[in-house]
């Protein structure tokens, strides 16, 4: 009690020091959680690029589909499929797709597109399409009713209402088809790929013009209640739908480009971390020493006066760890307002940056997360004490004769 | 250009239709009332498909493509039954000579002497330009029942009939609306018009330039407009149009003719 | 000169602080010049890999080919063109490409594919294509026996189409002039595999593109290697001078996106490293106020014999600066023999990287001035910076009550 005691006095005795010191740890603190959450954010808004815009968290098809996109490459048992997934409680939601290349064509134009069947109530839980409508109506169920690219749209100089036709292939026999459709609503999903080459329309009306039954389905989109159970491969679904037939994958095995680039994330801002704190443990040492010289008179005579080295090196470490402390309460201070503010107003000013073919376009928003109050802090703590092991064990063996006889 | 040019071709140059037309017409005088007119204009078209089934033709053609960049200019061998089969083969330039389409009802075939195969017009093609020309494979392929899948009104003036045919709504088609519209005097087409939904003008074709052919008088010139696309226009003049020539009979329309030595 | 005896001496006053603080801005230093390095080295490798594998330095076109590729819109005199680019000094090679979207036939199959026509030896110098082959040979541009051009094709088309070498391939397209161009080649080399960026496209030898394509003696593009590097954008400047009535393009301008995401990122990159510096900065002013307090009263008596507070202040500058100095010599010593390994081996990647047929075995960094310098001149900046506020203290000092101080 009474080396806590001694160590907080000892700590305000120069008061200018121990501020500059805590403000270098507690500065230290504060960049690590602003720069966490920043680069948090920044994942999430990549992900979420990836997986919330189409993609969803994980994809079953039948196995040989993703190559080409073959349009004769359907899973017939969509009945039964969809049961298997309604009993698993890990998906937050699923959705069926028909998809095949088409003709576009319009009055004035014609392009080379994807068409997506998709059913309108459930694809609002597992993907992005309904936010994306810029003007007109998302989809309602009608058989004539069609979603289309901005970009797509001036390329065929149509506007809402203007009439579309597809033209092609039917699944299996190839024969021609087209139909007639109405734009419904203007898309702008921010991503070029999608703007550039896609229409949306419900999937009975696909299924309709490419001659498949409702139990055919190209693709089923899987979101799941937590993320992690996507990216965990032994997860049920996974077990399940990976076999001869279908295959089910994870966004990540989806987008192998991304998985890299996250995991490389992850690593250099651990680097990154640890060397600023080797860093600033540098100037703790110190900051410490200087201390201990200040006082070295005084060192002398406790020591003189019988004061057991082990004493001192409690007391010093006492004082180092008040020090951190203090600084990680005001570091988790700062780093708390840094990190509201970022959460709030989002590093916009970086305008569209594109990472991996994916538009940034979106503010990049600061996250919070609990190890940046817990691990960090007691890291932050943890190499604090670790800084002041070198000048405790210097204190200790202060000589007394040596010491006194130096004057301040 | 076979969907409607044909009919209107074939039908005009017999005899009994542009009588049957000019009788029409005289009711027309006596009952102007708009379902009269819907129903006559519906007769008219009627009458002009319904009299060429059976009715074969062969002809050849001048085929001019111009384009801001180039001016090509083709020569055609075409022959055709009915609306359903027609047959076309390119004489020169020399380069395409032997290059050969044929469709039947709502297939394509093109073959191509230069690597001898025969390829049948994928769905991903039909809507693309038909050797480079304003027309598009779809055009030529459309069977259209004019009467089954647009609704017709007439209007005339003086000189002129106009039919205007707007799609019903199931019809599947880009076009909002199109008119044709028919010299009074000699009972030939002078343009057809294709529009958008909002009735802006997308594309015009043409009919100018009568000859006698086989003692009919017929536009021997069409031109093919597109409006959005400054500078291109397709020209089509026939040099030589005969009717139920002795040499087109079924075997024409096959796929081995395509092969043929010619 | 005494000024800088006077700082050398003092530093060496307080050894073990002056080596912390050394060792605090040492470390700095090789963080920062790691983190550059590596992130001026992951860049560089992807703009060497895009420029090699197909953009080059600069790219010559007609009119805006770049944003919207229209088949009629040639470069008409190529080979004056050749002529003019090969006598150019700060050019290595160049090549002449023609592009056109087809169809690919085999026998039973059909699928879409991307034409590419190019001046077979002319390319295999400026691109990596010939590297990529993974399946037969090279092919150049002579007809054969039967009086058909060979070509290379995509692992996807050889997948969708069921051919390989040897067999035949038939291309459908629409000609320059509007005719149907269609024609027949022999597939004599397969490139990369069903995964590469290039698995849809057919190489043709130039003269064949042009021929299937009826376009005379034109081509849609020049791509252009330069032996410098750096110099893509003046070299750019001076050639559209020289061909007003063209299109010339830096890669820069070519790749624009990844250009635009680079620079931003760069710009974040230096920015975070100033920030550690600052935070490292922090224990440096401890450091650096520590030791003027403790010299108060010398102070007090310099002042009192007459040295102005300017020369004061601009000691403990100079102390401070020196340090960082002597700090960042030391730190150089470490990062230049380390950087040079860097970016010479680099760390082996647990998983060789597979790009387009290109394999990226290890991670390099960078060698430059640009690498070094940066956080150098960070640490000058922050130390002369850093020393006012001491500086000031120092030359504040009333000479009595230090003296009275201890």
């Amino acid at each position: 009690m009474l080396t806590i005691k001694l160590a907080f006095r000892n700590l305000f005795r120069n008061t200018r020091r121990t501020v500059l010191t805590a403000m270098l740890i507690s500065l230290s603190l504060a960049a690590l959680i602003s720069v966490d959450g920043v680069m948090r954010g920044m994942l999430t808004l990549l992900v979420d690029n990836v997986t919330g815009t189409i993609g969803g968290d994980a994809q079953i098809h039948r196995v040989g589909y993703r190559e080409n996109l073959d349009v004769d490459l359907f899973m017939e048992n969509a009945a039964e499929i969809e049961r298997t997934l309604q009993r698993d409680t890990s998906l937050k939601s699923y959705s069926p797709r028909v998809i095949s290349g088409a003709m576009i064509s319009s009055s004035y134009n014609v392009a080379a597109g994807l068409l997506y069947g998709i059913d309108a109530e459930r694809e609002r839980s597992t993907s992005k399409v309904a936010q994306a409508v810029l003007r007109g109506e998302y989809l309602a169920g009608g058989d004539n009713e069609l979603l289309i690219g901005h970009s797509l749209a001036e390329l065929l100089e149509v506007d809402l209402g203007d009439r579309i036709v597809l033209t092609l292939s039917e699944a299996t026999t190839g024969e021609l088809a087209q139909a007639l459709f109405r734009i419904s609503g203007i898309l702008n999903f921010g991503m070029r790929e999608l703007d550039d080459n896609f229409v949306f329309i419900n999937i009975s009306a696909a299924r309709k013009t490419l001659a498949m039954t409702d139990q055919q389905t190209h693709e089923f989109v899987l979101t799941f209640l937590n993320l992690e159970d996507a990216e965990n491969p032994e997860h049920g679904i996974f077990q399940q739908f990976n076999n001869t037939e279908t295959e089910a994958l994870s966004w990540l095995d989806l987008n192998k480009e991304i998985s890299f680039i996250i995991e490389i994330m992850a690593y250099s801002s651990l680097m990154i971390g640890a060397v600023l704190f080797l860093l600033a443990s540098l100037g703790v040492i110190n900051s410490i020493f200087m201390s201990i010289y200040e006082r070295i008179y005084e060192f002398g005579v406790i020591k003189a006066i019988g004061t057991r080295p082990s004493e001192i090196v409690r007391l010093i470490l006492w004082e180092a760890l008040l020090l951190a402390l203090i600084s990680c309460v005001i570091g988790m201070l700062l780093g708390f307002a840094v990190g509201s503010w970022t959460a709030t107003n989002g590093l916009g000013g970086l305008g569209e940056v594109e990472f991996s073919g994916i538009t940034l376009g979106n503010n990049i928003l600061g996250e919070f997360h609990i190890s940046q109050f817990t691990t960090f802090p007691f890291f932050t703590v943890l190499l604090t004490l670790a800084a002041a092991l070198y000048p405790a064990r210097f204190a200790a063996k202060i000589v007394p004769s040596e010491a006194l006889q130096r004057s301040l | 250009m076979n969907f409607i040019i044909r009919p209107c071709l074939e039908a005009l140059a017999n005899p009994a239709t542009q009588l049957r037309s000019w009788l029409v017409v005289l009711f027309l005088c006596f009952h102007s009332s708009v379902t009269f007119a819907a129903e006559r204009a519906i007769e008219i078209i009627d009458s002009m498909e319904a009299l060429y089934q059976g009715t074969s033709s062969s002809a050849k053609m001048t085929m001019i493509v111009e384009t801001p960049q180039y001016r090509r200019t083709m020569e055609m061998q075409s022959s055709s039954m009915g609306t359903e089969n027609s047959f076309i083969r390119i004489l020169s330039p020399r380069k395409d000579r032997g290059i050969a389409t044929l469709k039947l009802d709502m297939e394509m075939w093109n073959y191509l002497p230069k690597i001898n195969k025969v390829i049948k017009v994928p769905p991903s093609m039909m809507m693309g330009s038909w050797m480079g020309s304003d027309f598009t494979n779809d055009d030529l392929v459309k069977q259209t029942t004019l009467t089954d899948e647009y609704t017709l009104t007439l209007e005339e003036t003086d000189e002129l009939y106009t039919i205007i045919l707007v799609p019903k709504t199931e019809t599947v088609t880009v076009w909002g609306k199109i008119d044709y519209v028919v010299n009074k005097q000699y009972m030939v087409p002078v343009a057809q018009n294709f529009y958008d939904d909002n009735g802006e003008l997308v594309r015009k074709l043409e009919f100018t330039d009568l000859k006698e052919y086989s003692g009919r008088m017929i536009p021997s010139r069409l031109e093919m407009i597109p409006m959005n696309r400054e500078g291109h226009k397709t020209i089509i003049i026939y040099d030589d149009l005969q009717f139920d020539p002795p040499d087109v009979d079924e075997s024409t329309f096959t796929l081995r003719n395509l092969r043929s030595r010619f | 000169m005494l000024l800088l005896k006077l700082a050398f001496r003092n530093i060496f006053r307080q050894r073990r602080r002056s080596l912390l603080t050394a060792l605090s801005l040492g470390g700095g230093y090789i963080l920062c010049v790691f983190s550059f390095s590596l992130s001026e080295g992951s860049y560089n490798s992807a703009i060497s890999f895009f420029i090699l594998d197909h953009t080059g330095h600069i790219q010559i076109h007609q009119d805006d080919y770049l944003l919207r590729p229209k088949i009629h819109k040639i470069i008409d005199d190529p080979q004056g063109l050749s002529e003019l680019l090969d006598a150019n000094d700060e050019i290595i090679s160049h090549t002449l490409r023609v592009f056109a979207p087809a169809i690919a036939y085999s026998d039973t199959d059909n699928a879409p594919a991307r034409v590419i026509g190019v001046a077979l030896e002319r390319e295999r110098r400026t691109s990596t294509l010939a590297v990529k082959i993974s399946a037969g040979v090279y092919i150049d541009d002579t007809l054969d026996a039967e009086g058909y051009y060979s070509a290379m094709i995509g692992a996807g088309i050889a997948n969708s189409l069921n051919i390989g070498l040897d067999d035949e391939l038939i291309l459908i397209s629409q000609g320059a002039d509007g005719s149907i161009a269609n024609d027949i080649y022999i597939v004599r080399a397969i490139v990369g595999d069903r995964t590469s960026p290039d698995r849809a496209t057919v190489f043709l030898p130039l003269i064949a593109a042009q021929e299937f394509l009826s376009m005379v003696d034109s081509v849609h593009e020049i791509s252009i290697l330069l032996q410098d590097d750096g110099a893509a954008r003046s070299v750019a400047t001076s050639l559209q001078e020289q061909l007003p009535e063209l299109s010339v393009a830096p890669w820069q301008v070519v790749e624009s996106t990844f250009y635009q995401s680079m620079q931003t990122d760069k710009q974040g990159n230096v920015f975070f490293m100033g920030f550690i510096i600052f935070i490292v900065f922090i224990g440096v002013l401890n450091t650096v106020l520590m030791s003027v307090l403790e010299r108060t009263r010398e102070f007090g008596v310099l002042k009192a014999i007459g040295s102005r507070p300017f020369k004061i202040a601009l000691m403990i500058t100079c102390e401070t600066s020196l340090l960082a100095s002597l700090s960042l010599i030391a730190g150089l010593l470490v990062s230049v023999p380390f950087t040079a390994w860097f970016s010479a081996v680099g760390f082996e990647l647990a998983e060789p990287m597979n790009i387009g047929g290109i394999v990226m075995s290890h991670m390099t960094g960078e060698m430059s001035l640009y690498v070094f310098a940066t956080p150098l001149l960070l640490i000058i900046f922050f130390a002369i910076i850093i020393s006012i506020p001491a500086g000031i203290r120092a030359a504040r000092i009333s000479p009595t009550e230090a003296m009275r101080s201890h």
